[in-house]
């Protein structure tokens, strides 16, 4: 199993890379034109500076060349800074992973109580209504929600200074940090879904046969609901948000002036910075697939008979 | 709807229109309320396109800047003084095709995919699947931004870009929906009637019995594609100013936001949160009445 889904992963992300270098191949005007860009232009000009350089002149020759740099960890350099793009992606990475691993937590922490408490016997009106804030919150833009709390916290009570990076680190400095984690864990349009298809699922498997057999033999429900009924779509539904929320990444960097992965790509959208953008483009789908390996583990370490499929 | 009936008896035990009346109280809410908000948005769509707008969306009012809603500007000013109003109606203009066609694309290659998947199964269902994982891989917004550096921030390749990425969901909807139909026996009632195979999945299958998820997921579409619209318009890649979309209108605002003038801002934030909860809960009321029951 392990193996299958291995060799799986590689598939996609060399998949991922083809679709990406089409892409941008298909482009007006690829990488060596922006290079070349105020430097004399003419198809025989650029021809020799690629044979100069030793560039591939077909398309295919330079995604061979291009995949076999970056199975050395070579992912080129940037148009816009020349520095290399697998140096940036590693000195933005982890601010980004923070605030989206930070924010998924924040999604969950918000998710999980409601759809718990909306499969209770005891749920009603306040159910209800909880349901219908989830559903409001998920439509909230992230950024307005980024500007409220940015107004609140930083101009009406004025706990951090405005520019946490170049001030000195103020009382609260730690704090600053979690401002964006909360935002976009709130505000990343997944805590309905999440909080419905948990509800879902809670619910499916507690009119199970085994769990009323376990509640007639009094034991306890929850620990034999835990497994299928929390443990399984919970990892499911961290799995199947990621991109959504890298996606959401991308604006509450731009709103709080996060140095992240997010406002590399923005910039590198402005450029037309392909390297960059192609890299981060990687990144982002090895990430998410990571994710999913980690859900075929988790399910396969709770239903063994699925690592046998 | 009727037709549903005739389809087969296993599929539809119970006539449509009790199942609307047995709905829970919160989805007919919720159903109700989408509707709503689709209806203003396609009648605002037209009179905006018609022209009929309460003020010129670009003429400045410079004795009234950033006002509060009142006489004269019923939504209030932004900070050039222009009609916020007449701006947010012209505003549907900048998602309401594309959406459209975003919300086209998905269906119409999702479907394509899903039948392929759940009809043909083996190594065809093991294809839908891998290029519905590619699709997946790549968050939206990665791939939007990179097609815009590729090419140029034209809101119908970025809606392109939405629409493709849109297809996995509905294909796997649609395959599942199928899996579940193929051992009806409707079906096999039509194979052994002779009908072709193009019968029956266009008409037995997608018309018949997926209509009401084709409809939910155009639905879901919509509220996606308005999402990243107006992500991208605040994030500049979308329509400039002047010209006026929901999501510039935050942006531009945002300034004028932190000096305690709130609501130019807030305005066209509020229009995208109830538009995007409309569809929202339009398209998940309608699978609680429509789809729940049978898919079990």
């Amino acid at each position: 199993m392990a193996a299958r889904e291995l060799a799986l992963t590689a598939l996609l992300l060399v998949g991922v890379s083809l679709v990406v270098f089409v892409i941008l191949h298909l482009s007006p005007g690829d990488p060596f034109s922006v290079l070349l860009e105020g430097q004399g232009s003419g198809h025989a000009v650029s021809t020799s500076v690629r044979e100069a350089l030793g560039v591939p002149t077909t398309w295919y020759g330079r995604y061979l060349a291009w995949l076999g740099n970056m199975a050395h960890g070579n992912l080129g350099t940037s148009i816009r800074t020349g520095v290399p793009v697998a140096s940036e992606i590693a000195r933005a990475g982890p601010s980004t992973l923070y605030l989206t691993l930070g924010s998924l937590l924040v999604t969950l922490l918000l998710a999980v109580p409601v759809a718990l408490y909306s499969t209770s016997r005891t749920a009603g009106a306040l159910a209800r209504a909880l349901t219908l804030a989830v559903y409001l919150v998920s439509a909230v833009p992230v950024f307005w929600l980024g500007y409220v709390v940015i107004y609140l916290v930083i101009h009406r009570f004025g706990v951090f200074p405005l520019l946490s990076a170049s001030a000195e680190p103020a009382r609260h400095g730690w704090l600053y940090g979690l401002l964006p984690i909360v935002v976009l864990g709130v505000a990343n349009g997944t805590v309905s879904e999440v909080t419905r298809h948990l509800r879902g699922e809670i619910g499916r498997v507690l009119t199970e046969d085994y769990i009323r057999t376990a509640r007639a033999k009094g034991a306890p429900v929850w620990r034999h609901a835990f497994k299928e009924g929390f443990l399984l779509p919970m990892t499911e539904m961290i799995a199947a948000k990621i991109p959504f929320v890298i996606g959401g990444a991308i604006i509450v960097e731009q709103v709080f002036n996060w140095p992240g992965l997010g406002r590399m790509a923005w910039q590198a959208a402005q450029d037309r910075d392909f390297p960059v953008i192609l890299g981060i483009a990687l990144v982002a789908a090895a990430f998410v697939r990571l994710a999913s390996l980690l859900r075929s583990v988790i399910y396969a370490g709770v239903n063994p008979r699925t690592a046998t499929e | 709807m009727r037709r549903y009936r005739e389809a087969a008896g296993e599929v539809a035990e119970r006539p449509e229109r009790s199942r609307w009346r047995a709905a829970a109280l919160g989805d007919r809410a919720a159903v109700g309320y989408g509707l709503l908000v689709v209806g203003l948005v396609v009648i605002s769509y037209v009179v905006g396109a018609a022209g009929w707008l309460p003020d010129d969306p670009s003429r400045m009012d410079m004795a009234r800047l950033n006002a509060p809603p009142g006489a004269g500007h019923a939504l209030g000013t932004d900070f050039l003084g222009r009609d916020i109003l007449s701006r947010l109606i012209v505003g549907i203009q900048a998602y309401f095709l594309p959406g459209l066609l975003a919300v086209a694309i998905s269906l119409a290659l999702g479907a394509a995919l899903g039948v392929t998947a759940g009809y043909r199964g083996g190594r065809a269902e093991a294809l839908v699947t891998y290029l519905s994982n590619l699709v997946d891989a790549v968050p939206r917004l990665v791939l939007v931004l990179l097609v815009i550096a590729a090419f140029r921030a034209d809101i119908y390749y970025v809606m392109l870009v939405v629409g493709i990425t849109g297809a996995p969901a509905v294909a796997s909807i649609i395959a599942g929906k199928i899996q579940f139909l193929r051992q009806k026996s409707f079906i096999e009632a039509a194979h052994v009637l002779g009908l072709p195979t193009r019968v029956i999945v266009l008409k037995h299958i997608l018309w018949y019995n997926c209509a009401p998820l084709l409809i939910i997921q155009a639905t879901l579409g919509m509220g996606e594609a308005i999402l990243v619209e107006t992500s991208l318009s605040y994030l500049g890649f979308g329509v400039q100013e002047p010209t006026p979309s929901w999501g510039n209108m935050v942006q531009a605002g945002a300034n004028y936001f932190f000096h305690g003038k709130f609501w130019p801002s807030t305005a066209p934030a509020l229009a995208i949160l109830f538009t995007i909860l409309g569809f929202h809960l339009l398209g998940d009321g309608l699978n609680n009445i429509l789809e729940s029951k049978s898919a079990s």
